[in-house]
């Protein structure tokens, strides 16, 4: 160990406690900002996953709003407008559409349960096309009166595999075949059934949501959409991408924000490595003449200072990392209970270099909040620090 | 090896100039042992801190080894201070989280040298605390954190030592082993200047100079 870095830590160590305060505020803000980093990544490249998963290429939903359409393909909005499967004609008729498959989504009145269930009906046969990350105990439903709960629904009514949850527009018992494992997102908290069997429940026949497109060549897709467009009036069309950008807009502003946030939490360690250093210089200042008195130049003066600094800022931020890395379970809990989208999977993973630049970082804060009390200390005048 | 010409020292305090040396000549020669002595602001210090390069005089000249220093850049100055003076101060100034050893070794850092274990306990030895290099100051007697800061001033080889009251804080043993120190330091070939308020201490340096209201006023 070089005599400086030993001379340093031995300085840091006199004041524990104030060592230890510092090092924590640098360990929580550079946590803070890996934690946000770490997220905002994981969560594009959820996301990107997630649609990738769909196996859908557009949606045809009625003319609105993008955002509605990212919501609905994301976590089943309720959307209060409705296509006519009518539209299905179009599609099956358009050249280089692979496959079709409507989408209904609505809140369902059960007076008698006296609640209010979120339906979301579809196409049982494409389901583990467009949901291919679900697992399911028990089976996906083949007839018009059976159905899929969400986890959560299952669970808050009670519900098991076999059991009756309601009944048709028939008044038939509809059967629950099977229930979704804990997802983490909004799926959770839905009722799956045949689309027919939810449009009769509406009394909306042959109504959509949506309708979701897979084409059979993707490069195409400018082609299809821009011919479908012309040949359906009242519709709009959604790409993937589109999707993509309208979450992820949504998610840049929250992102700004909590960057904005975390910039103020390492500007406050900052001021507190400051303080802290700036303290510990005015408490030596006697030492700090003795030293000049045996040889010291300003520099030597101003690198055991700034090392000092150094030394505080990479050991807050490597202990930050490891903070913001076990706690990462912790802060994805967080975030998935009070975000209304969040993509499955890990959130926040760690990555090496996204840690390493993190950790830089903070040191170049830090070397940078050390730099006052680091000239401070070497224009101290020997003489006058002796007579203290 | 110490020649002082005509040293003037005036420094502001609050909004009055303060003449703390009035002239002052002094010539100390090599391997000399000298004791200086005065009341309490008679500008002892001062004139240890301007033997030592620490302060520069407002007028005169200092030649240390007929190099003047009166207007040398700084960076000079810390040089000829690391090359050849030692400084021994009444509060010791050992660095409470290094053991003796490193505190000893600390001036070698900013010469850029290498701490020689050997270096270090020969010099250890020499005042008496080879049995304590392992032990941090608070472990430490004031007399033992005294020698160590001796120890300290001789570890880059100096041609002078200038000590300020180095016993002012210690018993009249440890005193005594202080100055017996510093005796065979002048013997071993160092120049040692000594401030002290102790007579008897004063009494048994080879010169003894003293200081009033900024001047010498006598030398025995």
């Amino acid at each position: 160990m070089s005599g400086y870095l030993k001379l340093s830590i031995k300085n840091l160590l006199r004041h524990r406690t104030r060592s230890a305060l510092t090092m924590l505020g640098i360990a929580a803000s550079v946590g803070v900002l890996f934690s946000v980093l770490s997220f905002n990544r994981g969560f594009t490249e959820g996301l990107a996953d997630e649609l990738d998963r769909t196996g859908l290429h557009f949606m045809v939903v009625p003319s609105g709003c993008a955002h509605e359409v990212a919501a609905l393909v994301l976590h089943g909005a309720v959307i209060p407008k409705f296509l006519d499967t009518s539209v299905m004609k179009h599609l099956q008729e358009t050249d280089g559409v692979a496959f079709s498959t409507p989408i209904l989504v609505a809140q369902l009145a059960n007076p008698e349960k006296e609640r209010i269930d979120l339906i979301y009906g579809v196409d049982m046969q494409v389901l583990s096309a467009i949901k291919p990350g679900w697992k399911i105990e028990g089976a996906i439903p083949t007839q018009p009166n059976e159905i899929l709960l969400g986890h959560e629904v299952a669970e808050h009514e009670g519900i098991k595999t076999g059991d009756v949850f309601s009944e048709t527009a028939d008044g038939e018992p509809m059967i629950v075949t099977g229930i979704i494992e804990l997802t983490g997102s909004q799926d959770d908290a839905f009722v799956y059934l045949p689309i027919e069997t939810a449009q009769q429940l509406l009394q909306k026949p042959g109504a959509a949501t949506a309708i979701g497109v897979k084409v059979n060549d993707p490069g195409r897709m400018s082609e299809i959409t821009d011919a479908l467009t012309a040949a359906v009036p009242g519709i709009q069309i959604v790409t993937m991408g589109q999707v993509m950008n309208s979450i992820s807009n949504l998610a840049a502003s929250a992102r700004a924000l909590s960057l904005a946030i975390v910039l103020i939490a390492i500007l406050i360690s900052a001021v507190g490595v400051m303080n802290s250093i700036l303290m510990s210089v005015f408490e030596r200042t006697q030492e700090i003449g003795m030293m000049r008195s045996v040889g010291a130049s300003r520099k030597n003066i101003f690198r055991i200072i700034l090392e000092e600094t150094a030394i505080l800022s990479i050991a807050g931020g490597l202990l930050g990392i490891v903070i913001a890395t076990l706690g990462s379970k912790l802060i994805e809990a967080f975030v998935r209970s009070v975000m209304p989208f969040v993509p499955s999977g890990n959130l926040i993973s760690f990555d090496p270099l996204l840690a390493l630049g993190s950790v830089l970082f903070i040191m170049v804060i830090g070397i940078g909040s050390g730099l006052y009390p680091a000239a401070k200390a070497s224009k101290i005048n020997p003489v006058e620090a002796i007579k203290g | 090896m110490i020649e002082l010409n005509n040293i003037e020292k005036t420094y502001r305090r609050g909004a009055e100039d303060v003449r703390a040396l009035r002239g002052v000549d002094l010539m100390i020669d090599k391997e000399e042992l000298v004791a200086i002595t005065g009341p309490s602001g008679a500008g002892k210090t001062t004139l240890l801190h301007i033997l030592g390069c620490l302060d520069q005089p407002t007028n005169g000249q200092v030649l240390i080894d007929s190099i003047d220093t009166s207007n040398l850049p700084e960076f000079e100055l810390v040089k000829l201070r690391r090359e050849k003076i030692g400084f021994v101060f009444q509060q010791f100034y050992l660095i409470p989280g290094l053991s003796v050893f490193d505190n000893i070794a600390l001036p070698l850092l900013f010469s850029n040298k290498e701490a020689s274990p050997e270096k270090i306990k020969r010099l250890a030895g020499m005042v008496g605390l080879e049995h304590r290099l392992d032990h941090v100051p608070s472990q430490l007697s004031g007399g033992e954190m005294q020698r160590t800061a001796i120890a300290r001033g001789l570890v880059n080889d100096p041609e002078i030592l200038l000590a300020d009251e180095p016993t002012g804080n210690l018993d009249s043993k440890s005193s005594d082993r202080i100055f017996e120190i510093l005796r065979s330091l002048k013997s071993a070939g160092l120049t040692i200047v000594m401030i002290t308020h102790n007579p008897d201490l004063a009494a048994r340096a080879e010169r003894t100079i003293q200081i009033k209201d900024g001047a010498v006023h006598t030398e025995v």
